[in-house]
């Protein structure tokens, strides 16, 4: 009888409450994780997907897509879009936040219409990005055109190098609110105290951002930027839409290279292989994200 | 002490209700759906018992499910129409058609396929039929459908290791379409060779009008429009590194270093291809018999004409169209029924009339748009139009070639390498 008391003390009683959400959790997601990893060390292609023996073959099919230049590439741009998309989305949502923490007339009204890009169905700014950058017609050429800067119109989706530009541009667009909501949200919790203190004590603008603004706003920055990278890294709609990872393969990424190979070309096993990679580079970002949430709490 | 006793027993008594009253209220429905399930099992009894009751020559009944992908609306109402008067004529079987996005059919084809959820009818872009039949999901009806009528191409793409998995529902190809106001203005007769054809194309190429342009996108769509250069030179899609391979992979580069092709084709779909033609940004460009509809409904005053693709040997075009396929296993007596009915001349010919399609059945092909001198084009062209593969890896060999000539369109690689390339990737897939 007290053993059954003391199960039911704080300590147990939270695991029960936890259990349906942790059902949910491992039917939802551990499930598909799990088969995934089955499918990738497994050989399931057109032949056998349906009837068949399906060999379990241990890492080779991660052996081949590391011997695969297209994923090799695909590897590449994906840590290339996504550190040139954190890059240029930070540094103008930040400078976003702070020009809209001056509490000007409409500053408030304006900084809400800022998120109109993140609410924006990724599909139609894909759309709109892939007629503005489009050689003959495109908006970006015909303003470049007009201000002097070029001659001859850019083939912006049609040029290998140019297309990666233009897929940064266009996450770039959406990603700015999303960092500018976050940091100005981080922005308020700083006390106006100390910034009339440091002003009493002869401090100027930059020594107050970078003594006061940058160190207090340190775990914002730091949960914006692993977010920021976590949903950059698995970057498909807006890709697939623009370019389709083309032209050759130059702005394939690791999620559309992973559909590709599942859905287009039926080579199930590879797919999942690509997948996996993707899944594993973020549960690692991901685990660094929440043990930079859990020094916070405890600081 | 007693208190605690009391507190225990109180709490004892209390669980016991709770736990009790769980199990009344868990097991009333429990009963519940036990009796629905009971009534359920009768009735489906009763439903076997009067199917048995109908004479045994008419076997087929119950429920038949379509999946298709034709987004255009002409098409939808076409297939609805069909079925409407096939479930009006009879009430055995009742079809209904489900529309699946072609981003999405072959992702839901293989998600179904894995997990046993499959229609029992698929119309498909005939390329992969080989694939789909190759995964075993598809029906075996060599002996259970007739195709002795149809025209060896398309009954080809349904055929693997020499067994039928599927009928042809009808059939378009390739031809050139052409604006006849600028050829006239450039002072240019239609082109039939390769050296008339970037003549032409580069003659009538000024302002925002490019001369010629084909869908190239890096895909399956892409591979369609490009491979009639190859076969025109006499070659197969298996023989990308050869003389003619590499002779189509220049042509194209020539089209492009001329400014005659636009390099934006690679991300043009063969419905943006058509709309800029009709938007009077191209001479030129290769396209399918089923645009023919919306173009003649779009722009009714655009003066423009069809002729074969301009050749280097050879004549040749791309065959496309889409087969249907009865799901193994599914209501395949029933499903083939229906296909009897969708393949009869009138049905089928009110089809590709709504559609745009030529038919796959000769006999039914040779009635077809008499008297329309566009159509005719493409009804000619039909002989020959080569079909791709069928080979269960050919999505894989078309990836191949259309990442060959990307990288020639976009200057990425010159003719002879992206030709190597390709040619080592297609070696891989067949030598296996």
């Amino acid at each position: 009888m007290k053993r059954i008391k003391d199960f039911f003390r704080y300590d147990n009683i939270g695991l029960l409450f936890i259990l349906p959400a942790f059902i949910y959790m491992m039917i939802f997601v551990g499930y598909p994780i799990i088969s995934n990893i089955i499918l990738s060390i497994q050989d399931v292609s057109v032949r056998n997907l349906v009837k068949g023996q399906k060999n379990f073959i241990g890492l080779a099919n991660y052996i081949e897509i590391f011997h695969d230049a297209v994923f090799r590439k695909a590897m590449g741009n994906t840590l290339i879009f996504t550190l040139a998309c954190l890059l240029f989305q930070f540094l103008i949502g930040f400078l976003l936040a702070l020009f809209f923490n001056k509490n000007f007339t409409f500053s408030k009204t304006v900084r809400g219409m800022t998120m109109i890009p993140w609410m924006m169905p990724m599909t139609v700014t894909a759309l709109m990005f892939k007629f503005m950058f489009s050689t003959d017609v495109g908006i970006v050429n015909y303003i470049l055109r007009s201000a002097g800067f070029i001659k001859e119109n850019i083939e912006w989706l049609t040029t290998p190098g140019t297309a990666m530009i233009s897929v940064v541009a266009a996450n770039v667009w959406i990603g700015i609110p999303f960092n500018t909501i976050l940091i100005s949200t981080g922005l308020t919790t700083i006390p106006q105290e100390l910034y009339e203190s440091a002003s009493v004590d002869g401090a100027n603008g930059w020594q107050k951002l970078t003594k006061i603004t940058l160190p207090l706003l340190r775990p914002t920055i730091e949960s914006v930027l692993v977010l920021g990278f976590i949903y950059t890294f698995k970057v498909y709609d807006l890709v697939y839409v623009m370019t389709e990872g083309g032209p050759v393969n130059s702005t394939h990424l690791l999620s559309t290279y992973s559909y590709k190979l599942s859905f287009d070309m039926f080579q199930y096993s590879k797919g999942s292989s690509v997948a996996n990679v993707l899944f594993l580079i973020l549960l690692l970002v991901g685990m660094l994200y929440l043990r930079i949430t859990m020094q916070g709490e405890e600081d | 002490m007693k208190k605690r006793f009391l507190a225990t027993f109180v709490s004892a008594v209390m669980l016991a209700t709770v736990l009790a009253g769980c199990g009344a209220a868990t097991q009333a429905p429990a009963q519940e759906t036990a009796a629905k399930e009971e009534t359920a099992e009768t009735t489906e009894v009763a439903d076997t018992q009067t199917e048995e009751a109908v004479p045994a020559s008419e076997d087929a009944s119950g429920d038949v499910t379509i999946w298709y992908y034709w987004e255009t609306a002409g098409h939808q109402e076409a297939l609805d129409h069909i079925i409407q008067e096939f479930n009006g004529q009879q009430d055995k079987i009742k079809v209904q058609a489900k529309y699946v996005p072609f981003a999405d059919f072959k992702k839901q084809l293989s998600v179904g396929a894995s997990a046993g959820e499959l229609p029992d009818i698929v119309i498909l872009d005939n390329p992969d039929h080989a694939s789909y039949a190759a995964m075993g999901i598809f029906a075996d009806i060599t002996d259970r459908f007739d195709v002795s009528n149809y025209y060896p191409g398309p009954v080809n793409s349904c055929t693997l290791d020499g067994k039928l998995y599927g009928v042809p529902f009808g059939s378009n190809d390739l031809v050139l379409f052409y604006n006849e106001d600028m050829l006239a203005e450039a002072g240019c007769e239609v082109p039939k060779t390769w050296d008339e054809l970037l003549d032409v194309a580069t003659k009538t190429t000024k302002g925002n009008v490019y001369g010629f342009a084909h869908c190239a996108l890096q895909n399956e769509e892409g591979t369609f429009n490009f491979l009639p250069w190859v076969w025109s030179t006499g070659q197969t899609s298996y023989e990308i590194n050869s003389e003619g391979g590499i002779k189509a992979l220049e042509f194209e580069k020539s089209l492009v270093d001329a400014g005659a092709f636009p390099k934006e084709a690679i991300n043009w779909t063969q419905g943006d291809t058509m709309n800029q033609f009709i938007s009077g940004n191209l001479a030129m460009m290769i396209n399918g018999t089923w645009q023919i509809p919306t173009m003649r409904q779009e722009v009714p005053d655009l003066k423009w004409n069809v002729a074969p693709i301009p050749q280097d040997k050879q004549q040749a075009s791309g065959l496309g169209g889409e087969n249907y396929a009865v799901i193994a296993g599914g209501n395949e007596e029933a499903a083939i029924a229906f296909l009897q009915y969708a393949t009869s001349k009138d049905t089928c010919l009110y089809m590709m009339d709504h559609m745009g399609y030529i038919s796959s059945d000769s006999t039914i092909a040779k009635d077809q748009f008499k008297g329309d001198a566009v159509y005719q084009v493409f009804v000619d062209e039909m002989q020959y139009a080569n079909a791709r593969g069928p080979l269960p890896e050919w999505p894989d060999i078309s990836d191949a070639i259309s990442l060959a000539f990307n990288k020639v369109i976009t200057g990425d690689s010159d003719p002879a390498s992206a030709a190597a390339e390709a040619q080592a990737t297609i070696d891989s897939i067949i030598g296996k």
